[in-house]
């Protein structure tokens, strides 16, 4: 009588755990997810939010390459809702992009997503909808391969950051229009004209802010939206999320951005970084003290903590105005000093592409291995080019080489050219000058290899997305160029990146700064052609080699 | 360190061995002698083919070794049959954690000046005078520098060194964990 009753208990508890969130390690899993209002604490402040599950951030989705997934997404919401599964390769109907990929789930509605895993590491998802993903809506993905991988570690956090704000997204967006400097805190004052005047002189002060003037921008424009406060994995600086690790270990850290805004400028004081991945793809390992990471990019990377002791996680927002902050630690309630955040850049002439008269001394890009000190993915004379903190190695999109290319490398067929244009005064944003409503899609067709030509014609940085198919981003690598989801190109800066033309349907193509992409730097890309068994269990990874 | 009578009666080889082996344990324990003559005396040294004791394959793949640990008997000479099975250069090469610090540097050098990419070796830019009275020639016995799909030889004699490792040093790698331990006994 009581071996039954246990049996009918554990049969019980495995099926409200398949129903829960637990991975199940089989090859063809089923996971359940619910769209809910949530409370969200940051520690500064608390407000109404979206979740799933029940929290923000939503739960880390653990899947197996070569696993065949079965996502039931339920809208406990009273409007529209989806789920994008960022980075991931899959037939353009499960791709989770309202008016593009599906009408999107209703309120009270259960949507299934099926599709098959292709590829490996760390990726996340977020909703497409309104502005539920600065209001809450984001999780995280981990895929596991199949055979081992490329480097060792013991343990693995993620490690994903935000911009949570007191206000919610539609309120930002509605503040922006308004006026666009709105949450711009830093402009520049008085006190700042003439400590400038006492620097530089009375005439070079007032022809530079002439010249700023005539832009219609302030120089201090770094960030668009400020008085935020970062989270790590849903907590604030004061709550310091913490990860556990033994001594000498290895752990791999999994470093998401889901901001809705802010670039952070990563370290962990007294702990090198070593990269192995970006952008879920592994490259050739690099090791640094610090980087940049850009909204909806991600970066896998190795540190080994050898002393008992506990260290910072550190990130500073791009224009220093805040930090986020976890710590990493051989035990619980341990914490380590917190850096103070460096001086607040400000933007610089170059990064609108106009150089006033600074000549250049030699060309060293002409000379081969020789390592130019700056950085090319930033204008030269920027005042937005980051240095490392403590005087090391800061990471550049020059050091990420593929570790196995996804394609062998050939011709682009052709080449497309996007400017990334605006009008800061309006808070309208572009490409080519023309809204995503009033612009035609993109046209591509399979099979073709396009060349993108971003051309950066405002004062900010843009992380631009490519739904459904990778951007292998020129760095100069030939071949070991790396492939990307999430290309940032700044300010004054024009930077490239190929697809290969192999995943039918339309898709969607944005920058990801939640607001820019709101107010009409997006475009729908139509891929014509391809394989006419374009079902839900084929999908092909790449061009065949 | 009791050694049994009944072990020691009759090989007069082994007690002197054992003897020798206590003596230097007790030599260490006492802290008045330095084991260290140098560098080469705890990482070992170059072997002779006809002491080799046993052969071992050494697989490098990107970037990870395998075996990742192997044990070793002190005065031990083993072959190593180094082969690359990744995409990637790689590096087998026997020495300590400090040494292996020094090497990445000095391959970092060679990044830089072209003699080393992501997959092959310019050996013929090797020989280049760096204007120091410095070549970046890479012949060191105790190391083997191979791109994709070549092989090289190691034979090498174990001395007692402690905290020995395997390692790669070109840049990144180490970090990535591309390191495996000698136990020696």
């Amino acid at each position: 009588m009581r071996k039954s009753l246990m049996r009918v208990f554990s049969l019980g508890l495995m099926a409200s755990m398949s129903t829960a969130l637990l991975p199940v390690l089989t090859f063809a899993g089923t996971y359940n997810l619910t769209v809910d209002k949530v409370l969200i604490d940051t520690g500064d402040f608390t407000k109404e939010g979206i979740g799933y599950n029940g929290k923000s951030p939503g739960p880390i989705l653990r899947f197996n390459e070569g696993e065949e997934v079965t996502i039931n997404v339920t809208n406990n919401l009273e409007e529209t809702t989806s789920i994008h599964w960022h980075g991931l390769i899959l037939p353009y109907q499960m791709d989770g992009v309202p008016k593009i990929s599906y009408p999107g789930i209703e309120p009270g509605e259960t949507f299934t997503y099926k599709f098959p895993i292709v590829q490996t590491g760390t990726y996340w998802f977020h909703s497409h909808s309104g502005f539920q993903e600065p209001d809450g809506a984001y999780g995280s993905i981990v895929i596991d391969p199949k055979k081992r991988k490329p480097f060792r570690f013991d343990r693995d956090y993620v490690v994903q950051f935000t911009d949570k704000h007191p206000h919610s997204g539609k309120r930002i967006m509605r503040n922006l229009k308004m006026a666009s400097d709105y949450y711009n805190r830093q402009q520049q004052t008085l006190g700042d004209f003439l400590s400038d005047v006492n620097k530089n002189g009375f005439e070079a002060t007032v022809s530079d802010r002439l010249d700023w003037g005539s832009m219609r921008m302030m120089a201090t424009d770094v960030e668009d939206v400020q008085g935020f406060t970062p989270l790590i994995n849903g907590k604030g600086p004061e709550q310091n999320w913490t990860g556990i690790f033994n001594p000498k270990e290895r752990v791999l850290l999994r470093l998401i951005n889901s901001s809705a805004m802010t670039y952070f400028d990563v370290r962990i004081p007294g702990l090198k970084m070593t990269v192995v991945a970006s952008d879920g793809n592994y490259v050739q390992p690099v090791t640094v003290d610090e980087l940049r990471i850009g909204v909806a990019e991600t970066y896998d990377v190795l540190v080994r903590p050898k002393d008992d002791k506990a260290y910072t996680i550190f990130g500073a927002s791009m224009g220093q105005t805040a930090y986020a902050r976890g710590t990493l630690a051989p035990r619980d309630g341990m914490s380590a000093d917190i850096p103070e955040m460096s001086i607040r850049p400000l933007l610089t002439m170059a990064d609108m592409g106009m150089d006033h008269g600074t000549m250049e001394g030699m060309d060293h890009s002409s000379m081969r291995g020789m390592g130019s000190k700056e950085d090319k993915f930033y204008a030269k004379g920027s005042g937005i080019a980051p240095t490392a903190a403590n005087g090391g190695k800061f990471l550049s999109y020059v050091d990420l080489k593929a570790q196995k290319p996804l394609y062998k490398e050939r011709e682009a067929t052709r080449e497309i050219e996007l400017r990334l244009t605006g009008n800061m005064e309006r808070y309208i944003w572009s490409i080519n000058g023309v809204k995503y409503e009033d612009a035609d899609p993109i046209k591509l067709q399979y099979g073709e290899r396009v060349r993108f030509k971003f051309v950066n014609e405002t004062m900010m940085t843009h992380p631009m997305h490519l739904h459904g198919m990778w951007s292998i981003l020129d760095v100069g690598a030939g071949k070991w160029n790396p492939a990307k989801h999430t290309i940032s190109v700044a300010p004054g800066t024009t930077v490239y990146s190929e697809t290969e033309v192999d995943a039918t349907g339309q898709w969607a193509f944005h920058c990801h700064l939640s607001y820019h992409a709101d107010a009409g730097m997006f475009r729908k890309v139509v891929v014509e052609g391809g394989p006419k068994t374009a079902s839900l269990t084929t999908t092909g990874k790449g061009v065949p080699q | 360190m009791k050694i049994k009578r009944s072990f020691l009666s009759g090989v007069a080889g082994v007690t002197l061995t054992a003897t020798l082996a206590v003596s230097t344990a007790i030599a260490f324990a006492a802290g008045n002698q330095d084991g260290h003559h140098g560098d080469k005396a705890a990482t070992g040294e170059p072997g002779k083919a006809s002491e080799v004791s046993r052969t071992i394959e050494i697989k490098m793949f990107d970037a990870y070794y395998e075996p990742e640990d192997i044990s070793v008997k002190k005065g031990e000479t083993i072959r190593f049959k180094v082969v690359n099975a990744g995409e990637l250069v790689h590096e087998f090469n026997i020495g300590t954690a400090a040494t292996h610090s020094a090497h990445q540097e000095e391959m970092m050098l060679m990044v830089e000046h072209g003699v080393l990419e992501a997959d092959k070796v310019n050996r013929n830019m090797m020989k280049m005078g760096m204007g120091n009275g410095m070549t970046m020639d890479h012949s060191d016995p105790n190391s083997a520098l191979l791109a994709p799909n070549e092989t090289a030889e190691i034979i090498w004699k174990f001395a007692d060194g402690e905290e020995l490792e395997f390692a790669c040093n070109v840049p990144g790698h180490y970090d990535a964990g591309m390191m495996g331990e000698f136990s020696i006994e």
